[in-house]
């Protein structure tokens, strides 16, 4: 067991907060445990009056991103003894979105630029008397991109995304890919057209902060560049 | 809330800072050269330029101009090749091929 010191943002408005601070706790815990396990003993054992988002715990429900020493992970997937220093743990919201209390963020804009790029298949023929067949070449170019959990740890890890708060970034953009590249598809041309205006694909300059940060190790800036040769390639 | 700087956002910063300096010296060259009419005022001008101070400036000006140029490579690799699945070894190779350029760069300028 090691002694592992805490800090923790601390910041609720509804209580009158007008800037954030940060709080220590020391909390005992073994190398192999998360980092979410920390919050859990904070919360459940030193206070009580702690926010943050779990769900499953497991790597799935994308809940618990947030920034921990300075980079931004999954609390659930994030080993005390892969952190260059397990005994000192730094935990902040994630990053640019507006703070509900402690690291709860609000996630709408978040979700309203992955609506934008319409993240569903569109079908404009008829469905054919079974289903619509995808071969195992054709699922295999939309694999990686269809293990994100939405946890949005890589759009909050984007520095045009922190400057310019309109860019869609790495989450809308990979979901666009998702869905413009699958064979069964046939809404690509209006999900590019949305992808290709100002604060689209063209505002991805290559820092690779939304790969470094995916907990699912998508290639992130990967699936923009297919974007970005998909849209100087196409036909008028 | 600062956030850790990885391999990539080192290039970037280092992209947009040379990107900035080269603005920079391009509009002190154009304005320089643009009082220079003829060849007597060209070469009065040009002595100024001739000692070490200015040589190694220049040297310096071909770091600049030699990793701004040569990232500009990766990053053209990374948007329209497949670039971005091995763009940390890209930029271990512009680092290793901006040195050895600086290198002999120098020694052309200085032997």
């Amino acid at each position: 067991m090691i002694q592992v010191k805490v800090k923790v943002y601390r910041f609720n408005p509804e209580k009158g907060d007008k800037k954030p601070h940060y709080d220590e706790f020391t909390v005992e815990a073994d190398p192999t445990e998360k980092v979410l396990d920390l919050l859990h003993k904070i919360k459940w054992e030193q206070d009580g009056t702690l926010a943050f988002r779990r769900s499953c715990a497991h790597g799935i429900c994308g809940s618990c991103a947030m920034k921990i020493n300075g980079q931004n992970r999954l609390a659930c997937e994030t080993n005390l003894k892969n952190l260059k220093d397990p005994t000192r743990v730094t935990i902040e919201p994630l990053q640019s979105l507006p703070v509900i209390k402690d690291l709860v963020v609000d996630m709408s804009d978040f979700f309203k630029k992955y609506e934008i790029v319409k993240p569903y298949l569109i079908a404009k023929t008829p469905p054919p008397s079974a289903e619509r067949y995808q071969s195992v070449e054709d699922r295999q170019l939309i694999d990686e991109s269809t293990k994100c959990i939405l946890c949005g740890a890589c759009s909050t890890s984007c520095p045009s995304n922190w400057k310019n708060p309109n860019f869609l970034g790495p989450a809308a953009l990979l979901k666009a890919f998702r869905y413009s590249f699958d064979s069964r598809d046939e809404g690509a041309a209006e999900r590019l057209d949305i992808v290709d205006q100002n604060d689209g694909v063209w505002r991805c300059h290559t820092i690779f902060n939304c790969v470094e940060a995916c907990p699912k190790e998508i290639n992130i800036t990967w699936h923009i560049s297919e974007l970005k040769k998909r849209l100087v390639s196409r036909d008028y | 809330m600062r956030y850790v700087k990885h391999y990539g956002t080192w290039a970037y910063i280092l992209h947009r800072l040379t990107g900035l300096a080269l603005t920079g010296y391009i509009l002190i060259h154009i304005y320089l050269i643009s009082g220079v009419h003829d060849r007597v005022s060209f070469q009065e001008e040009m002595a100024i330029f001739n000692n070490p101070i200015f040589k190694l400036l220049e040297w310096s000006l071909f770091s600049i101009v030699i990793f701004h140029a040569l990232n500009g490579i990766r990053i053209f690799i990374i948007d329209y090749f497949n670039g971005a699945r091995y763009h940390k070894q890209l930029l271990t190779g512009v680092w290793i091929l901006s040195i050895v350029l600086f290198g002999a760069m120098g020694l052309i300028m200085f032997t």
